[in-house]
């Protein structure tokens, strides 16, 4: 579906991409997960044609992908990262602008924004001004507004940013039937929650590279260990960090401490050493590790640093 | 009081910060102040070298006189020539130099006819044409002529009137009969006896060195001076200070709307709105192309509805030579499009290109006639002026509207205008492809 080749692209100050190349298969639902500035939107311009890439080529159903390629743009749907749409229109009026732009006839185009949005349920709402909407009224617009044209692709940039808990449920729902009804998504962002809810296929970027990439299962057998250890803070766990640093590396997170256990270790000797040294099975949990461990992992650094 | 400070202190590094509203406090009011005082603060710098035309058809040694008085002040240039089409230089005649400022070549011109000055004569005849299209400079050279003719015309009257009375009297009658003038006058007007008598000699330079004894001998001889003053140009226009000033204020408002709308692309590309279109099948040209011709059909629009407003307030005549009205409107909005293009090319972000913008626009508009006649100006402000798109817009509609110009005539304007936008749209498409807008 769409083949990114070997794509480098660099700006005056920095390498935003560095021979990046990724397969994603029609109708997907794939993830692009990294911290901020690792080059994730820089990828998305480039798919959407908006810059160049200095080297390498990207492809739609092997039709290439360029500045100069108009035509090939009415296969993709593109969801900004900001709000892009007239505060002072209203939502119908946003739309009618946004689709007039892919040549869709008037009349035609007035069903077609009324079915969207249905969908994002602001249809009660499309005589008022943007300006008037709630953060995840707006989001929800803005991802509609992408749609008009029944694109094969959608390329979302961190859509949810700034919004409730609520309105990016309802955000996540929406995408998941997209693509379930056969729409290819591309999902950036540096929620590893997200992705890992969302994406069949997730690639980890990190300073304009691709670190790794694949389901989330195999994504998380390039830990070395299968079970993250969390453990309470109390007064006698706080009293045994050096003990529980000679079996991982240990985490100080808000409310408990996350052991990432060192390669090879067993839980049996993990558990005996807790019970020499007086420690409440009740205090200890396992957990399945999460992106966030594997991006630790391989970069030395958290997602979100 | 130390929280006092800082918040203070806050506020001036936000100032400083902000460069556009560091020019509109600061560099905009010193330029126009500059600009006005050039005019109105510096009576040592009256205007000089004001083109007049001139033709003396009399032989009279009185009109000689003057005319060589008006070719050496620095108030007037006096335009006494003009070049044909074959290139030959060809002397003015009464026709020629009414007919050169109907064409607007010039504003006014003096013609000192063939009877200016008999033997029977109890006046001075001068013949003013006219062409008052700028009502504050026609008022300035028409008082700046008369105080400059009247400086002169008591002597040289005094002198010719002494001459007469020793001629019909005889040389001891006729000087007794001068005293006996020149005590009356002295004792009615103050003028002094003996400078009265000394004009005799046709002496009038050393006694117009006394301005206040000029004053009061011009008060005395104003009716000898008969000033035939004829309008040549504008004299069925039906409202001449609105048809005067509707051009200049319709620039200036045109200007900032077609700047506004030019620098919305900063608040496009900064909302995402940018980012969007382009990722439908949009190119940049496009999206610069329909920003120019949106601009332009605007500004279309503004100068419409501004004349047409005109028309319904002011009863300005804008239907006579409505094509060619049309045509300056379009080469006005083309070119006010261009400098709008240009200021969002040369700025970086939104405030940038509106401060800027602000700031060229009052300049070009107070030196480019907007406000006031572009000749009240130094001479060196002058120049630029004409390098500006509203003297030629200002100049363009006042020819139309005032002198109902047909389209070889306003071609010039027409000419300049489209030309600066053409240059003006590829410099800046140059900078925009440079640029950071989008």
């Amino acid at each position: 579906m769409i083949s990114i080749k070997n794509v480098t692209k660099k700006f005056p100050s920095v390498t935003a991409l560095n021979d990046v190349s990724l397969e994603i298969k029609d109708k997907e639902f794939f993830g692009l997960l990294g911290p901020n500035g690792a080059g994730k939107s820089t990828l998305m311009n480039l798919m959407i044609g908006y810059i160049g890439a200095d080297a390498g080529d990207i492809y739609i159903d092997e039709e290439k992908i360029s500045q100069h390629n108009l035509a090939v743009r009415k296969q993709i749907g593109f969801v900004p990262q900001s709000i892009a749409l007239y505060d002072d229109a209203t939502a119908f009026e946003n739309l009618e602008i946004f689709g007039s732009l892919f040549g869709i006839r008037k009349n035609l185009l007035r069903a077609v924004i009324a079915e969207n949005l249905n969908r994002v349920q602001l249809y009660e709402r499309r005589k008022d001004k943007v300006k008037n909407f709630s953060g995840g009224m707006k989001r929800r617009l803005n991802i509609a507004a992408s749609l008009l044209h029944n694109p094969k692709v959608l390329l979302c940039d961190e859509p949810t940013v700034g919004v409730d808990p609520q309105s990016r449920n309802a955000i996540f729902d929406y995408l998941v039937k997209l693509n379930e009804e056969g729409k290819t998504i591309i999902y950036t962002t540096h929620y590893m929650e997200e992705a890992e809810r969302l994406c069949s296929r997730i690639a980890i970027i990190d300073s304009g590279k691709i670190i790794s990439s694949g389901t989330l299962d195999e994504l998380l057998q390039l830990l070395p260990y299968e079970q993250t250890i969390l453990i309470n803070k109390n007064k006698t766990t706080e009293s045994k960090l050096e003990l529980f640093k000679s079996f991982g590396k240990l985490l100080n997170e808000q409310e408990k401490y996350e052991l990432k256990p060192f390669d090879h270790l067993k839980l049996s000797d993990f558990f005996k050493a807790m019970e020499e040294h007086g420690i409440d099975y009740n205090s200890i949990d396992l957990h399945k590790p999460t992106l966030e461990a594997l991006f630790l992992h391989l970069t030395g650094r958290r997602l979100r640093d | 009081m130390k929280t006092i400070f800082h918040l203070i202190k806050k506020d001036y590094k936000l100032f400083w910060l902000d460069k556009p509203a560091v020019s509109l406090t600061f560099l905009v009011p010193v330029v126009l102040i500059y600009i006005f005082g050039s005019i109105f603060g510096r009576p040592d710098t009256a205007p000089t070298g004001i083109r007049i035309g001139f033709v003396n058809n009399s032989n009279n040694k009185i009109a000689k006189k003057l005319e060589s008085v008006l070719d050496t002040t620095k108030t007037f240039k006096l335009v006494k020539n003009y070049t044909d089409d074959k290139g030959n230089v060809i002397k003015f005649d009464t026709n020629s130099i009414k007919d050169y400022v109907i064409k607007g070549n010039i504003s006014a011109a003096l013609v000192l006819p063939e009877d200016a000055f008999t033997d029977t004569s109890t006046s001075f005849k001068i013949k003013f044409y006219y062409d008052p299209k700028n009502q504050m400079e026609m008022q300035i050279i028409e008082g700046l002529l008369q105080q400059t003719v009247m400086m002169q015309m008591p002597g040289i009257f005094m002198a010719s009137m002494q001459h007469k009375a020793k001629e019909y009297l005889g040389e001891q009658k006729g000087i007794m009969f001068n005293k006996k003038i020149a005590s009356l006058v002295s004792q009615y007007y103050g003028v002094d006896t003996s400078k009265i008598l000394n004009w005799t000699n046709f002496n009038f330079d050393e006694d117009t060195s006394d301005a206040d004894t000029s004053k009061k001998t011009a008060n005395v001889f104003k009716d000898i001076l008969q000033l035939d003053k004829e309008q040549l140009v504008g004299k069925e226009v039906n409202n001449p200070n609105a048809t005067r000033s509707v051009g200049g204020w319709a620039m200036m408002f045109l200007l900032f709307a077609l700047t506004g709308a030019s620098t919305s692309l900063f608040d496009e590309n900064k909302s995402g709105v940018i980012l969007r279109i382009l990722s439908s099948p949009v190119s940049r040209t496009d999206i610069l192309w329909s920003k120019y011709l949106y601009n332009i059909s605007l500004g279309v629009i503004q100068l419409l509805v501004l004349f047409f407003m005109g028309y319904l307030l002011f009863n300005i005549d804008i239907f006579s030579n409505f094509f060619n009205l049309m045509l300056m409107i379009i080469a006005a909005a083309s070119a006010c499009t261009a400098f709008g293009m240009l200021i969002a090319a040369v700025s970086k972000t939104s405030a940038q290109a509106n401060g800027l913008g602000t700031f060229i626009i009052l300049v070009m508009s107070a030196i480019g006639g907007a406000w006031f006649p572009t000749f009240i100006l130094p001479p060196f402000i002058q120049a630029l002026s004409k390098g500006t798109l509203v003297y030629w817009s200002v100049e363009g509609f006042l020819d139309v509207l005032w002198r109902g110009a047909n389209t070889i005539e306003i071609l010039p304007y027409v000419g300049v205008l489209l030309g600066m936008s053409a240059v003006i749209n590829i410099f800046s498409i140059i900078r925009f492809k440079k640029g950071n807008i989008f």
